[in-house]
Order: structure tokens, then C-alpha cells, then sequence
């Protein structure tokens, strides 16, 4: 069969900041540090935090629970290392600032590093050896979140809902941010265990589509999985799309309207128009945790950037810090500017390098100043000129210069006329600006601004 | 190594753009237009558009030095102001007439709101308005192009209307209007007006130039293609309007679009960014009010050009569409 590895698919606005994937694309996933140490973090994910479910100086297993919590939402977390628990304090937080984590210390001698799992899988993997509510139960007890940034409960996602019925189960692999190209190597490498994934969430959500989503400048990945499609049992109705390359084709509201051409209305999710969207990680952590019974301890990470001496796909244990990733990657070669958590597009820069990798973080990006460019890296900005350059790239259909000058004035009111909540933060409007304005961060200012005060208001 | 470490909110890259690059594609865009000018009118562009350039750079650096604040010369949005200002001036207009225009502009017309990107209106109609004002004669008197200055009789064989006023085509057209003159005289200066052989201000002869421009702003797409179609298109139609119900008395619709002001101010004046909408609903609306306003003042005002007061009349309510012309988010209005 032909397969068309061009994608047409597309949504409106958007932008092109340069790939960069050329740095890692043919790094295979290797084996991560052995670490000494790790920081659990006990909120991982959106929803409640985990409470500790062990105390100081108590032993641990890999893979012992080490945190969980009886919200509805929430994911529990476990102990990637065996070891000692040495202390449960405060750590830095890429996005809460801080928050509390459990801080591991390794037994250095018995601790062999976690074998991958992708070969124990084949394509005549059948998924109907397990029910709808065993998998539901065994992603809970795994932990499993999304992993490709928002870090919401995959339970809560994909266990059927009588008032919100599933149809479409979408598979996100864009990976649309500059650099990163972890889920790219995962869709190669371990291809069968992504596809067990998808069926076991096909089936525990009830959907009776499925779509693999993958855009266009990963020919490679189209082919592998298209193929593996083809060979694979009770894959029918499974059916790879290429989308159109381009930033923040990976967002879920984005992919929705390129694939289906629906809107997620503006404050629901996915489920109010019957779909469900999980990254290409994600359900490969589906998989391992249903069948290999293991919960969600190591992720891969993209450590990447131009001043990073190897940069590598790598698989990690939770909780490394990032200055031992990248130490473990040759240290940097040239001053690097900045250290980001995620991609240079929604990444968050971090000073405190002690800050563990979580659940969620896909790449370490170590941007130098040439990269951030001369006007970003001295945060010069000037006038807005109204070019409109903003309204043309927004994927939302907002108007983020009213929204950001809305908020420069404090004038929350008129930030909310212009529908600030539904601001996404891909950043494309930074991005295109010609004034350098942080238009993003303005508006990400004033969602937490608003946030603040709902709270503070009586009811 | 990884000491001094930079934290921002992201993103952590963007696209190799600035104010300063927007200027200077409008600076280039706006290179034939200059060249035309040289062309046709000689010592007379080379002395209005440097004049102006240097007194409306001149007027930032001091407003700013008043004002206390950071130099905004980098912009270069004093150099644009300054040339669009210098094309829409008559040839012979006295240095000192031009330089006056050039300090309103940026003085009044701009700095006086808070800067770039403040401004209500373009600061160069503002200029060209009060000059208008102040000295209504000068800004009326038009020489003929220096290739021309012999060989009038050529382009209109029967032309006694060169002899007798050396006016814009424009002017002529009101003549017509007003019973004094015949529409086929006027129709045949079409094939003039579109390469500038014809008396004007300084930029605004040469409709060809001024595509030429205009398509460079467009490919580049420093100016958006919404702006100069709804004026072209506005501006054709309602001439049409009027062309059809009385021929023998309007010039034809493409005469109103290669003659006068609109071409210039299509691609150059209305796009400014500052003063015009932000969404495309809202620049169709700004641009179709451009050249509705453009053509009556034309045809049914007294003056015999209208664009300068269209845009400004059109810069003023602005803020008015932008408000009515707001955005809905893809998802629909929240439901909260």
C-alpha cells in the first residue's frame, strides 16, 4: 500500500519556528544515568496533590507506591530506584514554584537500571484478554498521566463516561515543539508497544475510531507505524493521518480541528465532542502498566540544545535531576543562556538545576544566546504597532495584543471581554512579535491574576 | 558553565522580526515611488524628501528629549513618516512649508499621543492636513513633470486645460463637474496618470511605481492584502456609481484610481498598522469607508481630492470598529 506521508490536515493560524529535531532525531533511546539520588515529586499531574505514603529512613522498592492521594483526580506515584528514603521536604517546581517531593537515596549496589520493555511485545498482541475496568484500574494504580505536557490523569480520560460517550480516540504523535524528538524515537523503537497501548485504551474507552496522528516531517515514523498497522491484530479500524508541520499542531484543541475539523468549545475538554486524545508516550506507559505491570517510573527524555556536548533520547528514572541529566550528557560546551524544561516554545526556564525531571517533562533544552536571539535574550521591548501579526498566528481565533495590553493596564475586566481564558499559551504570539513584546506572558500573568481573585471572592 | 542563567516566561525563541525591520520594508517598498519622483519632478523631490526625512527624525529626537525618554529613532518609523509626508506635498512647495508639515507630523500627529504605536492618526496626513490649512494656496499649486515641461501638447493634443491652470488631472475632473470642461479630455490622461506623467504631488504621479511598491509590501507581507483591495475595490465602485449614471459628466472609475492620492494611499497611508483595524472584518470596513469617503469628496466636495481626509475621518473611528469587530474564540464564547 502507498502510504501518503504528506499531510493536508491543518488548522488555522499557527507558525514555523525552525525543527532543530536534526540534533537527536537519530539518537536511539539509551539508558539514563545511574543516579544516586532522585526527587519524587508528589504532584505530577493536574489535580490533587499526593499525600506520602511512606516516612523518612523507610527502605523502598522500584516500583513500591510511594504517594497517592483519594481524589478523583489525581495519580499516584512510585519509587523508580530502591533505596532509602532520605528526606520528604520542598523541592523546586518547574510550574507550582514549590511543592513537596520524597528525595530517594539509592542503594548504589542493587540497583540494576530498568530494562526497556518494547520487545515483550508483538503484533499479534490481543487485548481482549483484559476487561475495560482491569485496564482502568491498572493505568490508576500505575500512575499514568498524560505525558505530553498537561499531565492529566489518563484514567480520568479514557474511563467511560455515561454523560460525555466516547467515539474518537486520537493518538498525538506532532510532537510539534522545536528540538524534541522523543515521542519520534518512541513511535520507531518501540512501535508494537505504542500500538498494545492504543488498543488497550480503545478498548477500555469504548471508542470505535482511532486515529495516530504524526506530522509530516517524520516521514520515517508515518511508515513504521503505518506498517506495524497493517500487521497487527485487530487493527482495522486503526488509521495513521499526517497532519500539516506546524507549531502547536500537537495541541490537543489544534489536532481535533485539523483531524475532525471540530472545535473543542472554549473551557470544555475533548470528551464534550466524544474524543479522547493520548500522546504516543502515554500509551506506550498504557501498555507497560497493563501487561508488564509496571507502574510509570521512567519516561524518555530529550536532552537537546546546541550547547549540550551529546545530545541523546534517554530513558530516565523519575525524579533525576536535571543537572545530572545533564551532566550525564557531557555537560554543555559553550555558555548556554538558558535551561528550559520542555521545548523553547512552552518550556519553562529554571535556574535551580537541582529541579527533578516529573511524568510530564519530554526535553531538557539548553538554549545558548545566539539561539534566544539578540532583542529576547536583553528582553528589549518596544510599542506594539498593531501589525496584527499576533491575531494572524493565533490558533485559538483571539485577539492577544487587547488581551496583553489589557492586562499591562490592569484592566482584567476588558482582558476577560476579550475571552482571555481561553488562551491556550502555545506562544506563537510571542513567537511572531516584532516589538518583542512577551504577549504570552502578559496573559499567562493575567489568568493567574484572575485565578487569585476568584479565590479570595466569596461565594 | 551553567552560571547566569536566564529565566522568562516562554516561549524562549522568535522569529528574526522588528519594528525596525516592518520600517524598512516599507522604506523599500516605498523606493519606487521616490525614484518616480525624482524622475519626474528632478531637484524638487531631491530637496522636499530629504528635507523631511531629516526635519521629521530631527522633531522625534527632540520630542523624546523632552519627554525624557529612550531615543526611538531605531524604529525608523520618523524616516517612513517623513517620505510618505514628502510624497504627498506639491513639487514646489517652499523647504521651510515642508519642514513645518514634518514637525506637526511627528510632534503633533504622534509624539504628543505617547510615540509609535499611540497615535490616533497617521502622523503624515496629520502634517499634510495642517499645512492643507494653513496654507491652502501652496499646497495647491502643481507643476507639470520636467520630462513634460515642453512636450505637454503631446500626451493632450487639444489640452487647453494645461494652459489655462496646469492643475492635477483631479482638478481638471472637478472642472468637468462643475460644466466648465469636457469628460474626454480627463479620460484621456488615463495612460498618464498610471506612469506619472501628469502634475500631482510628489509620489503620487505614478500609479505604476507605486504597484510596484505596494506588491513588494504585499509578497514581503509586511502589509496585509485586506486594507489596499477593499480601498481599490470601494473606490472603483462608487466612481463606477457615478460614472454610470452620468458619463458625460464623471471621469471613469479608473481614472479616480491611478490619479491623486489613492494608489499611494491604498498600499502607503491606509495600511499603517497604528491607525487602522486589527482584524480583516474591521480593515474591509476601514478601507471600503476610505474610498467611498475618497470619491464623494472627490465628485460631490469641493475639494478636488478627498484621500488625506478620508483616512483621517476613517483613523478617527478606528478604535470604534475595533470594538465592533472583535473576535470570537475558535471554541465558540465560553458558556461561563
Amino acid at each position: 500500500m502507498e502510504i501518503d506521508t504528506k499531510g493536508r490536515l491543518t488548522f488555522s493560524g499557527g507558525t514555523h519556528p525552525p525543527e532543530k529535531k536534526e540534533l537527536t532525531c537519530d539518537s536511539e533511546i539509551k539508558k539514563g544515568p545511574a543516579v544516586k539520588q532522585v526527587a519524587v515529586m508528589l504532584s505530577q499531574h493536574l489535580g490533587a496533590v499526593c499525600r506520602p505514603l511512606v516516612e523518612k529512613n523507610e527502605q523502598v522498592q522500584a516500583g513500591q507506591k510511594i504517594g497517592d492521594s483519594d481524589a478523583f483526580v489525581s495519580a499516584p506515584v512510585h519509587s523508580p530506584i530502591n533505596g532509602k528514603i532520605k528526606a520528604i521536604g520542598l523541592q523546586t517546581h518547574a510550574v507550582l514554584g514549590r511543592s513537596q517531593a520524597i528525595i530517594i537515596e539509592a542503594e548504589p549496589e542493587n540497583n540494576p537500571p530498568k530494562q526497556l520493555n518494547a520487545d515483550k511485545f508483538t503484533d499479534d498482541f490481543d487485548e481482549n484478554q483484559y476487561s475495560a475496568e482491569q485496564i482502568c484500574d491498572a493505568v490508576q494504580e500505575a500512575g499514568i498521566v498524560g505525558m505530553g505536557g498537561a499531565g492529566f490523569p489518563t484514567r480520568v480520560k479514557i474511563e467511560p463516561n455515561p454523560r460525555l460517550p466516547k467515539e474518537i480516540l486520537i493518538i498525538n504523535g506532532c510532537e510539534c515543539e522545536p528540538y524534541i524528538t522523543c515521542d519520534y524515537r518512541i513511535m520507531l523503537e518501540w512501535t508494537n508497544q505504542i500500538i498494545a497501548g492504543i488498543k488497550l485504551a480503545r478498548k477500555a474507552s469504548g471508542c470505535s475510531k482511532t486515529i495516530i496522528s504524526i506530522e509530516d516531517n517524520k516521514p520515517k515514523a508515518i511508515e513504521v507505524m503505518s506498517a506495524a498497522i497493517q500487521k497487527c491484530k485487530n487493527g482495522n479500524d486503526i488509521k495513521v493521518a499526517a497532519v500539516k508541520t506546524k507549531y502547536p499542531q500537537g495541541g490537543e484543541r489544534q489536532l481535533i480541528k485539523s483531524l475532525l475539523n471540530k472545535n473543542v468549545p472554549t473551557g470544555g475538554i475533548p470528551p464534550m465532542i466524544g474524543v479522547v486524545v493520548l500522546n504516543v508516550a502515554t500509551s506506550a506507559a498504557i501498555a507497560e502498566a497493563v501487561v508488564c505491570k509496571q507502574p510509570l517510573t521512567h519516561r524518555v527524555v530529550t536532552v537537546t540544545g546546541e550547547a549540550i556536548a551529546k545530545p541523546g533520547n534517554y530513558y530516565v528514572p523519575i525524579g533525576t535531576s536535571v543537572e545530572e541529566l545533564i551532566e550525564f550528557c557531557g555537560g554543555v560546551t559553550e555558555k548556554s543562556a538558558k535551561v528550559i524544561v520542555g521545548g523553547p516554545m512552552m518550556g519553562i526556564a529554571i535556574a535551580d538545576l537541582t529541579m527533578p525531571i516529573n511524568k510530564t517533562t519530554g526535553a531538557i533544552t539548553v538554549l545558548t544566546r545566539k539561539q534566544i536571539g539578540r532583542a529576547k535574550y536583553k528582553k528589549r521591548q518596544t510599542a506594539c504597532i498593531r501589525c496584527g501579526r499576533c491575531l494572524e498566528v493565533c490558533p485559538e481565533h483571539l485577539m492577544p495584543t487587547k488581551i496583553a495590553h489589557a492586562v499591562k493596564n490592569n484592566l482584567l475586566d476588558v482582558a476577560q471581554s476579550y475571552y482571555i481564558s481561553a488562551c491556550t499559551e502555545c506562544g506563537c504570539c510571542s513567537y511572531v512579535c516584532p516589538a518583542n513584546i512577551e504577549v504570552t506572558g502578559y496573559i499567562k500573568t493575567g489568568k493567574i491574576t484572575l485565578a487569585r481573585q476568584k479565590k479570595k471572592m466569596p461565594k | 558553565m551553567l552560571r547566569d542563567l536566564r529565566v522568562s516566561c516562554s516561549p524562549h525563541i522568535s522569529e528574526h522580526l522588528s519594528t525596525r525591520s516592518v520600517m524598512i520594508d516599507v522604506i523599500i517598498g516605498l523606493i519606487p515611488a521616490m525614484a518616480a519622483a525624482v524622475y519626474y519632478f528632478r531637484n524638487c523631490a531631491l530637496i522636499l524628501i530629504p528635507t523631511c526625512i531629516i526635519s521629521a527624525m530631527a522633531t522625534e529626537w527632540l520630542c523624546n528629549v523632552i519627554r525624557k525618554k529612550e531615543n526611538s529613532l531605531g524604529d525608523y518609523s520618523a524616516i517612513v513618516t517623513g517620505i510618505i509626508l514628502a510624497l504627498s506635498l506639491p513639487p514646489r512647495l517652499p523647504v521651510w512649508a515642508a519642514v513645518i508639515g514634518s514637525v506637526f507630523s511627528i510632534a503633533i500627529g504622534k509624539m504628543v499621543f505617547g510615540g509609535l504605536g499611540a497615535n490616533i492618526f497617521n502622523p503624515a496626513m496629520a502634517g499634510r492636513a495642517f499645512l492643507t490649512v494653513s496654507f491652502g494656496a501652496l499646497m495647491t499649486t502643481w507643476t507639470v513633470p520636467a520630462p513634460l515641461d515642453a512636450a505637454m501638447s503631446k500626451i493632450a493634443p487639444e489640452n487647453t486645460i494645461h494652459a489655462r491652470t496646469q492643475a492635477t488631472p483631479l482638478a481638471w475632473s472637478k472642472e468637468v463637474i462643475k460644466g466648465k470642461s469636457e469628460t474626454k479630455a480627463v479620460n484621456e490622461q488615463l495612460k498618464a496618470t498610471i506612469t506619472g506623467e501628469v502634475g500631482g504631488c510628489l509620489g503620487e504621479t505614478s500609479a505604476i511605481a507605486l504597484l510596484i511598491g505596494g506588491l513588494y509590501l504585499l509578497i514581503r507581507r509586511t502589509i496585509n492584502i485586506h486594507i489596499p483591495f477593499a480601498v481599490i475595490v470601494s473606490a472603483v465602485a462608487f466612481a463606477g456609481i457615478f460614472y454610470l449614471s452620468a458619463p458625460e459628466k464623471y471621469a471613469q472609475p479608473m481614472f479616480h484610481l491611478t490619479s491623486g492620492g489613492l494608489l499611494l494611499c491604498a498600499f502607503f497611508i491606509a495600511t499603517d498598522p497604528v491607525t487602522a483595524p486589527l482584524t480583516a472584518k474591521g480593515m474591509w470596513i476601514f478601507g471600503i469607508g476610505v474610498g467611498l469617503i475618497t470619491i464623494l469628496i472627490r465628485i460631490v466636495g469641493e475639494y478636488p481630492e478627498g484621500v488625506m481626509y478620508s483616512v483621517l475621518l476613517m483613523n478617527a473611528v478606528t478604535p470604534l470598529i475595533d470594538r465592533f469587530c472583535k473576535w470570537i474564540p475558535a471554541g465558540g464564547k465560553p458558556s461561563v
